[in-house]
C-alpha cells in the first residue's frame, strides 16, 4: 500500500515554484530558433535550484544582499559567497502581498515572501540592505521580523556631490569592517586584489559576450542573455565564469556559420525599467516571441551588474574599497537618484552602439521610482527619434493578452518602419 | 593604433620621462641646447648640464627693466621671447608638465616609492580644492609683477631691493633639486647677507622640504601651486595636443577621476565641454588609460587621434583578461 501524506506548506510553495521555473525553462529550450547547445548548462542550473531545490553553497558563509550595490568583490575577499536576493517568483509574490501594502513593488513582495516562508536552498546567513529604494529600505525591517538579521547599509540618493563620493566610501569602509567581524577573518590587499579581478573577469566575459549583439547578425538572443546575468545571483562564480566561456566559444562557431536568433527584418530591441528576474521574463520572452530581438539592456538585473568594472589606481586595501564604492555609486543608474540624466544617456548609447531601432520600457506596478521617471524618459526618448513603447506590469500568469498586442503592434511599427528604410 | 590603445600607459610614460629627465638634467654636456624659452623646469642653476632653459627664470630676468626699455628693442625681444615660449606650448601643451618637467618626475618617482612602501597616499580635502587653485594664479602675478618692481615705482611705491630680481627662483624647489642631480649641492643655502636674501632663501628651504616630505604622501602635490602650469595654461586652448571627451559616452562612473594625480574632478563629471585640459591638467593620460568606455576620452595631436580609450585596453591594463591570477601582479 502506497503512503499518503498532505503535502505541507513548503512543499507546495516549492511544488509551486517549480511550476514557474519549469515554464520558463521550457519556454526558453522549446521556442525559440537556433537554440544554444551550451546554455543547457545554465537551464540545468536554474533547474536543480528552483525545481530541485538543490544547495550551491552548502558549506560557505552565505552573505545575503537586497541590492545590486553591495559590493561582491568585498564579500568574494572574505572567502563568503554573495547571495542576491531580489525575487521573480509570483508564489513568493503573493505571500509578500499579505505582507505588505498593497500597491507594493511585486519585486520587494517576493523577495519579502521569500523570507516569510523561510525556505531557502542556500540560506543567507545575514542579510546587507543598502538604503536604495524606499521599498526596498522598509522591507529589511520587516525581513528583520522574521528572525533575520538585517544591517542596513547607507546609500546616498544623490550621487552628483562630493559628499556622496565621500558619504559611500565610508559606508562602504564600515560594511567591511562589520563583515570582517562576521565571518571573522582579516581583509588583506592580495585576497581583495584577488576578488576584484575575479569579477572583473566575469564582467571582461559578459562584454565579449555584449560585442555578438552588437553585430548585424545577432547569435545570442536577450533571453539567454537575462539567464546567463541572472544566474549571477546565485551560481558559484568559477562555475559562472566556465558556462560563459563555453557559450562564448559557440557564438564564435555560430557566427561563422551564420547561425542567428533573429531575422534581418527583426527589430533591435533596448530594454529598460524594472529588472526581469527569473522566472519572470513576461515581457523579455513576449518581445521575443514576437519576432523582435533584445540586442541591450538598461537594468540592474543584468547590465548595470556588469557594465562597469573596478578601476583601480593603486592596488593597496584603501585604493581598491574606494573605487570599489565609486563603482557602485557612480556609475549606477538606478532610479532612486534625485536626476538621472546619465540613465537617458546610458540609453541613447545603447540604442546608437547596439544600432537598436527602439526601447521597451517595463516598470513593475508599484516600482515607484521607474514610475516616477517614465515620463523624463519618454521626453528625451521622442526628443533624439527613438521609439519607445512604456508597459506596466507585474508578477501575476494572467494579463498576458493585453500586453502581447501592444508589445505586437510596436515591434510590429518597427518593422515597418525597417522595411521602408530597406 | 591598437597597439598603442592597449599598451601599458604607466610603463611608457615612465620611460619617457626617464628619458626626457636625462636630456634636460645632463643634456647640456652633450651639447643639448633647446633655448632659453622651456615651458618646463629646466633650470639655469644647471648651467653645464642642462638641455635648455625655463622661460620662467628668464621671464623674471627680462622684466627687471625700467618700462622706457620696452618701448625699444628690449620690448620687441621681449614679446619674441614670449612668442617662442607660446610656439612650445602649442606644441607639446601641458605635456610638458606630465611627460617632461623634472620636478615632476621627481614627485612620480616619490609617489611610486610611497607606492613600494605601501604607505597611503592623502589628497586635499575636496572642499578646498577650489582655494587651492587660486595660489599658482597668485605666484605667477608675483613672479612678473616683483622684478618689474624692482627697476620700476609702482604706483607711488618705493623700488624693490634687488634681492628680488628672480623671487620665484628664489622659492623654486627645481633650483635645489636640479643642480643635485650633476652633483652640485651649492643650492642648499640660507643667505644672511641681507634681510630680503635672508627671507626668499630661507622660504626656498622650506619649499624644497615641503616639496620633499609633501610629494611622497600626496601625487603631485607641487604642481597644484606651480606657476608654470598657470601659464602654459594662458595659451592652452590653441595648441596642437588635447585632450579630447565625447561627454555622450561617458557614464560619469569617476574611473578617470581616481586615477588623476591633479584630482580633477571636471574629467569626470563634464559632459558637455570636449576639450578637458583645465589649469591643473598635466597631459598625463592616466584618465584615458582608466577609461573603460569606447572612445570617450582621447589625446589628440593635430586632429588626429594618438591614443584612445577601448574596453579592451582598460581590460588589459586592469590585468582582468585572464582567469588564473598570479598573486602579485600589477603592482
Amino acid at each position: 500500500m502506497t503512503k499518503h501524506s498532505i503535502e505541507t506548506p513548503k512543499e507546495k510553495q516549492n511544488r509551486h515554484k517549480a511550476m514557474e521555473a519549469i515554464n520558463t525553462i521550457n519556454t526558453m529550450k522549446d521556442e525559440f530558433k537556433n537554440p544554444i547547445a551550451a546554455m543547457d548548462a545554465f537551464y540545468e542550473l536554474y533547474e536543480d535550484v528552483y525545481c530541485k531545490q538543490k544547495a550551491l553553497h552548502e558549506d560557505a558563509i552565505k552573505v545575503g544582499t537586497m541590492c545590486i550595490q553591495i559590493p561582491s568583490e568585498i564579500i568574494y575577499a572574505f572567502d563568503a559567497v554573495p547571495i542576491r536576493l531580489c525575487n521573480g517568483f509570483y508564489t513568493d509574490d503573493e505571500i509578500g502581498s499579505d505582507l505588505l501594502p498593497q500597491k507594493a513593488c511585486p519585486l520587494v513582495k517576493a523577495t519579502v515572501g521569500h523570507f516569510a516562508s523561510g525556505n531557502f536552498s542556500d540560506k543567507p546567513h545575514f542579510v546587507y540592505s543598502p538604503t536604495t529604494c524606499d521599498q526596498k529600505t522598509k522591507a529589511g525591517a520587516t525581513i528583520e521580523g522574521f528572525g533575520y538579521e538585517v544591517i542596513d547599509v547607507d546609500f546616498p540618493r544623490m550621487k552628483e556631490s562630493e559628499i556622496s563620493r565621500e558619504y559611500f566610501r565610508q559606508s562602504i569602509k564600515e560594511f567591511t569592517v562589520d563583515l570582517s567581524r562576521r565571518i571573522g577573518k582579516k581583509l588583506t590587499r592580495k585576497r581583495l586584489k584577488n576578488a576584484v579581478h575575479k569579477i572583473g573577469y566575469a564582467q571582461s566575459l559578459y562584454h565579449k559576450l555584449c560585442e555578438y549583439r552588437k553585430k548585424e547578425h545577432v547569435t545570442i538572443s536577450g533571453n539567454d542573455m537575462f539567464f546567463i546575468t541572472n544566474a549571477f545571483f546565485f551560481d558559484k562564480i568559477d562555475s559562472w565564469t566556465e558556462k560563459t566561456q563555453r557559450v562564448l566559444e559557440e557564438l564564435k562557431q555560430r557566427e561563422k556559420e551564420n547561425i542567428t536568433v533573429a531575422a534581418k527584418v527583426s527589430p533591435r530591441i533596448v530594454y529598460t525599467g524594472s529588472p526581469p528576474i527569473f522566472p519572470n521574463y513576461k515581457i523579455p520572452m513576449l518581445i521575443e516571441q514576437s519576432d523582435a530581438v533584445i540586442v541591450a539592456d538598461e537594468t540592474c538585473s543584468s547590465n548595470r551588474m556588469f557594465n562597469d568594472m573596478v578601476a583601480v589606481d593603486e592596488w593597496n586595501i584603501y585604493g581598491m574599497l574606494d573605487s570599489i564604492a565609486d563603482k557602485y555609486l557612480k556609475a549606477c543608474t538606478c532610479p532612486i537618484f534625485t536626476k538621472n540624466d546619465d540613465r537617458i544617456r546610458r540609453i541613447i548609447d545603447l540604442v546608437k552602439t547596439y544600432s537598436a531601432d527602439g526601447v521597451i520600457y517595463q516598470a513593475f506596478a508599484g516600482c515607484t521610482v521607474y514610475e516616477l521617471e517614465q515620463r523624463s524618459v519618454l521626453e528625451a526618448m521622442e526628443k533624439a527619434g527613438i521609439p519607445i513603447l512604456y508597459l506596466e506590469s507585474d508578477y501575476s500568469p494572467s494579463q498576458g493578452g493585453q500586453l502581447s498586442t501592444r508589445v505586437e503592434a510596436f515591434i510590429e511599427s518597427l518593422k515597418m518602419k525597417k522595411r521602408k528604410q530597406g | 593604433m591598437k597597439k598603442i590603445d592597449n599598451m601599458n600607459l604607466n610603463k611608457v610614460r615612465f620611460t619617457i620621462q626617464v628619458i626626457t629627465f636625462l636630456l634636460i638634467v645632463y643634456g647640456g654636456y652633450i651639447g643639448l641646447d633647446l633655448g632659453d624659452k622651456l615651458p618646463t623646469f629646466a633650470c639655469v642653476f644647471n648651467p653645464e648640464g642642462t638641455g635648455g632653459k625655463c622661460y620662467l627664470g628668464m621671464i623674471q630676468h627680462d622684466l627687471d627693466h625700467p618700462w622706457q626699455a620696452f618701448l625699444g628693442f628690449a620690448g620687441i625681444a621681449f614679446l619674441i621671447s614670449l612668442f617662442i615660449f607660446v610656439l612650445w606650448v602649442w606644441v607639446l601643451n601641458k605635456a610638458w608638465c606630465g611627460y617632461v618637467c623634472p620636478l615632476g618626475t621627481m614627485q612620480d618617482w616619490l609617489t611610486s616609492l610611497r607606492k613600494k612602501l605601501k604607505v597611503k597616499f592623502i589628497e586635499y580635502d575636496w572642499a578646498n580644492r577650489e582655494s587651492i587653485k587660486k595660489v599658482k594664479w597668485i605666484l605667477l602675478i608675483l613672479l612678473l609683477l616683483l622684478p618689474f618692481m624692482v627697476s620700476n615705482s609702482l604706483l607711488g611705491l618705493p623700488k624693490l631691493p634687488g634681492g628680488l630680481t628672480m623671487p620665484f627662483c628664489d622659492i623654486c624647489p627645481g633650483r635645489m633639486l636640479i643642480p643635485a642631480f650633476v652633483g652640485d649641492f651649492n643650492q642648499f643655502y640660507i643667505d644672511f647677507s641681507n634681510p630680503t636674501d635672508l627671507i626668499m632663501t630661507s622660504l626656498g628651504m622650506i619649499v624644497v622640504g615641503l616639496f620633499i616630505v609633501g610629494s611622497f604622501f600626496k601625487k603631485r602635490f607641487f604642481c597644484y601651486f606651480c606657476p608654470m602650469a598657470a601659464f602654459q595654461y594662458i595659451f592652452s586652448k590653441q595648441s596642437l595636443f588635447k585632450l579630447y571627451k565625447d561627454g555622450s559616452k561617458c557614464t560619469k562612473c569617476g574611473d578617470c577621476y581616481n586615477a588623476c594625480d591633479m584630482d580633477i574632478l571636471e574629467i569626470a563629471d563634464d559632459i558637455k565641454n570636449k576639450n578637458l585640459v583645465t589649469e591643473d591638467c598635466t597631459l598625463c593620460l592616466k584618465c584615458v588609460a582608466a577609461c573603460p568606455e569606447e572612445g570617450c576620452l582621447e589625446a589628440n595631436f593635430a586632429g588626429k587621434t594618438i591614443f584612445k580609450s577601448t574596453k579592451e585596453g582598460f581590460i588589459l591594463r586592469m590585468a582582468m583578461n585572464q582567469q588564473i591570477q598570479k598573486e602579485s601582479n600589477n603592482d
